[in-house]
């Protein structure tokens, strides 16, 4: 299995927000990791990327923590929430550091910030782009390496109606490919059309895991099923 | 493909030196330090012509303004570090280079490696600058004391840059650290002069470019004042990141 998350538990100080969440993700699928904001998707993503610690648990890629990846950024291509580029900075500047870093080409800077269409704004400094043009500004950095895996938190915040249907095409391309892609979303209409596999998250708590149709059920909807599971394993409707 | 520890090394310090030259800020504050240093040494040198004093030192005037040359590189590191807390880059440092230690370490590398021409450059001019003015005026000076004062004073900088740095990676927001430093540095220290021991940074780190006068007490030499400094700054530097390896990004 490429992603593993098996048991992972976070506190922060008295309050338990992940409660052992275990779910994996495949090659050649998208999943995604639905909840509502605050379920503990962010969380879980930044622990499997490395950038927070668990209290117990893992959170493994290739069965290994993300810090022991030898060619992180080629195996893994993440964008979490807003731009990740300091707001001083141009596009076309953060994304050379981060080619730098990784030893690729200056070359394909240029090739992402085409494949997400910010040519033309890749000399203006971020603190001057639009919502979404931060997010396709992360999906670039997260696209430097080609790498098989690409782990995505909230893909279409603040993406225009064009740009939605950019990345749902986009990710569908990437899985068929034989990539792994693992997305968080708390929009489930969004991300229907566009996901595999589905892991549902609430409160800490995984309360649904599996593939599309075993998670819709009988619901005419991934929504409804959402709403239903989540009040049924909460005992109110929210 | 397997990438050496070298190689992988030498990317992470291009990497690091790569985001502190496209970031203005870093620009900003050298070149509003330089040219505050050489309005500073004018007003110095001035004043010392209309004194009329016997023979005023080169060195002593054109090293003046060095306890207000230090804001701009305490400034300087304080913004290398905070500058990844800033719009989430943090995250992206991280996915990018996962190695924390290493990482923190060869951005201090960086700052280091800018920091030394931009202080020798700034202490230079000020010597320089104050030669030109006092020229027939002044006291003789031997060029090996100015070389020892240009070097003392270009490590000084430099160490108290890291030092902030250090800081900054610890508290990671701009303005507490700021408050913090130039608090230590311009009104605690000052006001404090003569009750704190010798061996704080400032108090210490000056003994680095001050030439031994023969009229005062002088409790450290130079390499006594650098020892201290470099003390101060590698434990800082070293709790910073152990402190970031350990602590949620």
């Amino acid at each position: 299995m490429v992603l593993t998350i098996n048991n992972l538990v976070k506190r922060r100080g008295t309050q338990e927000i992940l409660s052992g969440i275990t779910f994996e993700a495949r090659p050649g699928r998208v999943t995604g990791f639905l909840g509502p904001n605050g379920a503990g998707k962010s969380s879980t993503l930044r622990i499997l990327l490395g950038l927070d610690h668990a209290t117990a648990g893992s959170a493994l890629i290739h069965g290994k923590p993300f810090a022991e990846l030898q060619h992180p950024l080629r195996t893994v291509g993440a964008a979490l929430d807003g731009s990740g580029a300091h707001p001083m900075r141009t596009g076309q500047a953060h994304l050379r550091w981060i080619a730098c870093a990784a030893g690729l080409p200056r070359s394909r800077v240029e090739e992402v910030l085409d494949i997400v269409g910010l040519t033309k704004a890749a000399g203006t400094r971020v603190k001057r782009y639009s919502l979404g043009m931060g997010r396709r500004l992360g999906i670039a950095a997260a696209l430097l390496a080609d790498p098989e895996i690409l782990i995505l938190d909230e893909p279409v915040n603040g993406l225009d109606p064009e740009g939605i249907r950019w990345i749902r095409t986009f990710l569908r391309k990437r899985a068929e490919a034989g990539n792994t892609v693992l997305l968080s979303s708390h929009l489930m209409g969004e991300l229907a059309e566009t996901v595999d596999d589905v892991v549902i998250i609430k409160q800490g708590r995984i309360v649904a895991d599996g593939t599309l149709q075993e998670v819709t059920g009988s619901h005419s909807t991934l929504e409804d099923a959402f709403f239903a599971l989540t009040s049924e394993q909460a005992g109110d409707a929210w | 493909m397997s990438v050496s520890s070298g190689r992988k090394t030498i990317r992470i310090l291009r990497a690091e030196l790569d985001k502190l030259m496209t970031l203005p800020w870093i620009w900003t504050a050298v070149t509003v330090t330089f040219l505050v240093h050489l309005l500073l040494t004018a007003a110095f040198t001035s004043a010392s012509l209309q004194e009329g004093a016997a023979a005023p030192g080169i060195l002593n005037t054109g090293l003046a303004s060095m306890s207000y040359l230090q804001a701009g590189f305490i400034i300087l590191g304080i913004l290398a570090a905070c500058s990844e807390y800033t719009g989430g880059q943090i995250r992206t440092t991280l996915t990018v280079i996962p190695w924390r230690g290493r990482q923190l370490f060869m951005k201090h590398l960086a700052l280091t490696l800018i920091t030394i021409p931009a202080a020798f450059i700034l202490t230079a001019s000020g010597v320089l600058y104050a030669g030109w003015r006092l020229d027939g005026h002044a006291a003789g000076v031997e060029p090996h004391e100015v070389i020892q004062a240009l070097l003392g004073a270009t490590g000084y900088l430099t160490l108290t840059t890291l030092l902030s740095a250090a800081i900054g990676a610890l508290l990671r927001r701009t303005l507490p650290a700021l408050v913090i430093l130039l608090g230590y540095y311009f009104i605690i220290s000052p006001w404090s002069r003569g009750l704190l021991p010798a061996y704080f940074p400032d108090t210490a780190g000056r003994y680095m470019y001050l030439l031994p006068s023969s009229g005062e007490l002088n409790v450290l030499t130079p390499v006594q004042g650098a020892g201290i400094l470099m003390i101060w700054s590698v434990s800082l530097v070293a709790v910073a990141i152990v402190v970031y390896r350990i602590r949620d990004a």
